[in-house]
């Protein structure tokens, strides 16, 4: 933020300096300059004098208008900059007097090991007047309460981000500008949904005037687009300068450094799990950076190969001949524009050979996406089993994106956004003020939290994803891809102190257990000291889906047994095997022997490699390392923490891919439960697309749609289904249908036709029927 | 946002209002006070007696006690009787709402003036009914004064929950905490504030403070 205003200080001035103050034709040599002593030309004569340069910027009435909005901008940033500079102090002297921590310990500091201390003085202090115990959930959910709205909201695909572009087909635009408006819009701008940090106005948590708030909300949305396109050429320029000068150094220095790619924006929502810490979810995607890179790069279009060869070469001779040139009589330097030439040819060899693939790249999508999956832990479930294809990596290229698309996104960003914001998000008002309502709930002591990010199994669950039979959550309001389990199992696995509420305890345990023995099954297996027999045996076993992930380096003769073996259990056991040896990748070889050492307690007495110890000790201490760091001093304690945090990012990989694999058997032996696939109101209206290709047999995860949409399959669940997606798929039944508008259709079919009936009920809505989501009750 | 708030709501007529806010706050502030502190060295201090009376009331069947300090009872008539001319004046359907609010106060450096944190607030929400008679005026008096009886009986429940009060000053802080203003009497640090709610429930006072906080936080 300070950057911010010294930047914004810098970027002006220096522009305007540059616009009006510099006699370019000086530069240029193309005006004599006459020089008494030297015939040098130095910079300072292509400076303007003082009050030529002034005389010129009080005439030019824009630069006057542009220094004025930039004047006014930087003072409010000041104003907001001195401001915060108290609240920092506070917060340093908290730090300093409460938490006992001083400055320059603060960077060795583990987050657990913070909260451990902020859980401390609650107990001492009370600072928290509502509860007598914060729990590490209170914690996270204060820091990340907006962002668990935007997660759950992604998640149930009610942002307006996936766009069918007439030409580039199925797109994801979602920049820092369309983020920065959405939370202006809901959380803390003007007349937001919010009357304070924590709290949802009362009347937004009431049903009774639902189409008044969403026509009071859609007005203000098209109020704060209308401003957007007003502001959108300030903004448009200052995105621009500020591209060019952060981007151009490092692309004269690197040009490859463009053709790198970084996780998106909407990758990162896309992939983020409640309760999910930035610095957490940044460790994750940063080790599943490399594989992703990979798998990326494994992809290659041989036409643009050849093309790019050719390019690489004829610009490479031609760069050759110059350079040559320059070494044996530099003067050539001076000819006219030799030096841009260098550059400009030295990019394009550059861009063309990161077209060019690696020789020594080996094709193996499958075993990378597995590694991917094991970090980024959500994945939708077309791409298993398809890795190969490009419409996987297309997909995925949606999740991880170039860096110069992400520039260019990036400076498109201004123009673009107040159309989606009029045009889209207004759409959606009715459906959006219907989410708030129905999924928020106030935690005592934390105010008004996302009912998602509770992870509540029972309310939240999916019964694909393990909590079938647990879960009492309708369509509405099943969390998509697995998101409660999963972020359950994270959370559990990255706070292990945090006592989870009695279904969860259940749920986490029974997981764990499950994963526990398959380790141990697979361990016995390996034991015996027969390579092959071990994986005969574990194979006999049905469900033995872990055991392969810790058995060594798949062998070819188990493989081959794999292929013989039942069809059913053929393509997970050797998708498993080249998962094992990819998740054994990154199991920490030194720090097992570092758990050897610390711990007295190991699970079996020997082991057969480095690996495999780590891998066991990896599972078995998980319990172990509990118990035993709590008798430990206190430094011992520090590095339990970090070390436990480690290995919690192992774990819950194993977890995460165990989960998917289970997953995908519970699938496929549901063939006929389909996930509704869930479109966008304004794209569906195209119709739904008439491929005649063979219906998937995996169910599609609703917010990634792939190419074959849903076809006959789909058909017969369009009736059922559509009842209860009143708001969206009375566009999906024909386009022919023109849209009714939003406010006279019920949001979540089931409860409104009582409610319409009812006209003042100042007690929150109940609907009669069964299933209502949760409006507000205290959850302590 | 640490504060707790409790949320009460009495129907009266117009003549009860002095009476029924007077028995609430009375009865609040009776259990947020103590007798004055007199510190002796060695940083212990020993607390005075207060004394309680009854007091009834004239236009509801109702006796509340209340503390037997004259000061404290003419700070909270005025402030009552300021919400009652409020209120009479609006003109609009009689809704209105007194908070009662115990705050902690906190030194800051200057420029900022001293902080007031509050950790306990009551709202009492009021709705004047005008009866046509003599019957009805009669029958409210006795249902308001069981309405108010429940309520009473209502703060002592929560107050008796034993949550969080603050921490027992030592001598110097002890106006951070207390109100040492009284002679007889030490409340907690309290003010007495009101609102007549439109329909919308907003004032322009608040509207206009959230405008500039909210150009504040973009």
């Amino acid at each position: 933020m300070f950057s911010i205003f010294r930047q914004l200080v810098f970027v002006v001035t220096f522009t305007v300096f540059l616009v009006n103050c510099v006699d370019y034709d000086i530069l240029f040599a193309n005006k004599l300059v006459n020089h008494t002593d030297s015939s040098k030309v130095t910079l300072p004569d292509a400076f303007l004098p003082v009050d030529v340069c002034g005389a010129r910027i009080r005439d030019n009435v824009f630069v006057i208008f542009i220094l004025v909005i930039s004047g006014v901008f930087w003072l409010h940033r000041l104003i907001k900059f001195i401001y915060n500079i108290c609240c920092y102090w506070e917060i340093r002297s908290f730090y300093i007097n409460a938490l006992k921590m001083s400055m320059a310990d603060l960077p060795y500091f583990t987050w657990q090991e913070m909260q451990a201390r902020i859980v401390e003085i609650q107990k001492e202090h009370q600072i928290c007047i509502h509860k007598k115990e914060l729990t590490e959930l209170d914690i996270y959910h204060r820091i990340l309460r907006f962002k668990n709205y935007m997660v759950a909201m992604v998640n149930k695909s009610l942002l307006p981000v996936r766009f069918r572009a007439p030409l580039l087909g199925d797109i994801v635009f979602y920049t820092r500008g369309l983020k920065y408006n959405f939370e202006l819009i809901f959380f803390w701008g003007p007349g937001s949904l919010f009357e304070n940090e924590w709290s949802l106005k009362p009347e937004y948590k009431r049903g009774s005037n639902r189409l008044e708030l969403a026509d009071k909300l859609s007005t203000r949305i098209l109020w704060i687009g209308v401003a957007n396109l007003l502001l959108c050429p300030v903004i448009l320029i200052w995105q621009i300068l500020y591209a060019f000068f952060s981007y151009t150094e490092v692309i004269k220095r690197e040009p490859g450094s463009l053709g790198a790619r970084c996780w998106s924006l909407y990758g990162r929502c896309y992939l983020r799990h409640f309760n999910e810490l930035d610095h957490e979810l940044m460790s994750r995607l940063s080790k599943g950076y490399k594989a992703s890179s990979k798998y990326m790069n494994c992809f290659m279009s041989p036409l643009l190969t050849v093309v790019a060869k050719n390019v690489a070469f004829f610009a490479g001779s031609i760069l050759a001949v110059l350079i040559a040139l320059t070494i044996y009589d530099e003067d050539v330097l001076a000819v006219e524009h030799v030096l841009t030439s260098i550059t400009l040819l030295g990019v394009c060899i550059t861009v063309c050979r990161s077209f060019i693939p690696d020789k020594h790249l080996v094709f193996c999508p499958e075993q990378l996406l597995k590694v991917i999956l094991a970090h980024i832990h959500y994945m939708p479930d077309h791409w298993q089993g398809n890795a190969h294809r490009y419409e996987t990596r297309d997909e995925f290229a949606q999740l991880f994106q170039y860096k110069a698309v992400f520039i260019m996104e990036e400076l498109l960003s201004p123009v673009i956004t107040p159309f989606i914001l009029i045009f889209c998000l207004r759409r959606k008002s009715l459906e959006i003020i219907d989410f708030f309502r129905n999924f928020t709930v106030e935690v005592v002591g934390v105010g008004d939290t996302c009912s998602f990010a509770q992870m509540d199994v029972r309310q939240h669950g999916h019964p694909a994803w393990m909590s079938a039979g647990k879960t009492e959550a309708s369509i509405y309001q099943q969390a998509e891809d697995g998101k409660t389990e999963l972020s359950l199992m994270h959370f559990a696995i990255t706070n292990p102190h945090w006592q989870p509420p009695r279904e969860s305890t259940n749920f986490i345990s029974q997981l764990k257990e499950k994963v526990h023995r398959e380790a141990i099954c697979g361990q016995q297996g390996i034991l015996t000291e027969n390579h092959i027999f071990s994986s005969i045996q574990s194979e006999s076993e049905p469900h033995s889906l872990i055991a392969n992930l810790l058995v060594g380096p798949p062998s070819l003769a188990s493989l081959n047994l794999g292929r013989e073996a039942s069809m059913t259990n053929h393509v997970v056991d050797v998708g498993l095997a080249d998962g094992a040896s990819a998740l054994r990748s990154f199991s920490p070889l030194s720090t097992s022997q570092h758990l050897r050492s610390s711990y007295a307690s190991t699970r079996l007495p020997r082991s057969d490699s480095a690996a495999l110890g780590g891998g066991r000790a990896m599972v078995g201490s998980g319990t172990d390392a509990r118990t035993a760091s709590s008798g430990s001093s206190a430094w011992e304690g520090q590095l339990n923490s970090m070390v436990l945090s480690e290995y919690a990012s192992t774990e819950m990989s194993i977890h995460a891919v165990y989960m998917h694999e289970l997953h995908k058997q519970q699938s496929r032996g549901q063939l006929s439960r389909h996930t509704w696939h869930r479109q966008d109101s304004d794209e569906s209206s195209e119709g739904i697309p008439d491929d005649g290709e063979a219906p998937r047999n995996l169910p599609r995860s609703n917010t990634f749609p792939c190419a074959g949409t849903p076809q006959q399959e789909g058909a017969p669940l369009h009736n059922t289904a559509q009842r209860r997606y009143g708001g969206t798929t009375e566009s999906l039944s024909g386009g022919s249908r023109p849209m009714a508008r939003f406010s006279r259709i019920p949001m979540g079919g089931w409860a409104e036709e009582a409610q319409a009936s009812r006209l003042h009920d100042p007690v929150p809505e109940e609907g009669s029927e069964d299933e209502l989501p949760p409006h507000i009750h205290k959850v302590t | 946002m640490n504060c707790r708030s409790e949320v009460l709501e009495v129907s009266v007529e117009g003549r009860q209002v002095d009476e029924a806010m007077l028995a609430l706050l009375h009865t609040i502030l009776l259990h947020r006070s103590t007798g004055k502190f007199h510190y002796k060295k060695e940083g212990t201090y020993s607390i005075g007696t207060v004394g309680t009376q009854d007091i009834d009331c004239d236009f509801i069947d109702f006796t509340f006690v209340r503390v037997s300090s004259e000061e404290l009872d003419r700070a909270i008539r005025k402030a009552v009787g300021e919400f009652k001319e409020a209120l009479s004046n609006s003109g609009s359907d009689g809704m209105g709402q007194i908070s009662l609010e115990f705050y902690q106060k906190k030194k800051s450096r200057w420029p900022f003036s001293d902080e007031c944190i509050p950790w306990e607030v009551w709202s009492i929400k009021v709705n004047v009914v005008n009866l046509a008679n003599e019957q009805e005026r009669q029958i409210c008096r006795e249902k308001v004064g069981e309405k108010l009886g429940e309520k009473v009986i209502n703060i002592v429940e929560v107050i008796s929950r034993h949550e969080y009060l603050p921490k027992m000053p030592t001598q110097s802080e002890v106006d951070n905490v207390f109100d040492t203003s009284l002679k007889d009497v030490q409340p907690y640090l309290y003010k007495i504030t009101y609102q007549i709610t439109d329909s919308l429930g907003t004032s322009v006072s608040t509207t206009m403070r959230r405008l500039i906080k909210d150009t504040l936080a973009l």
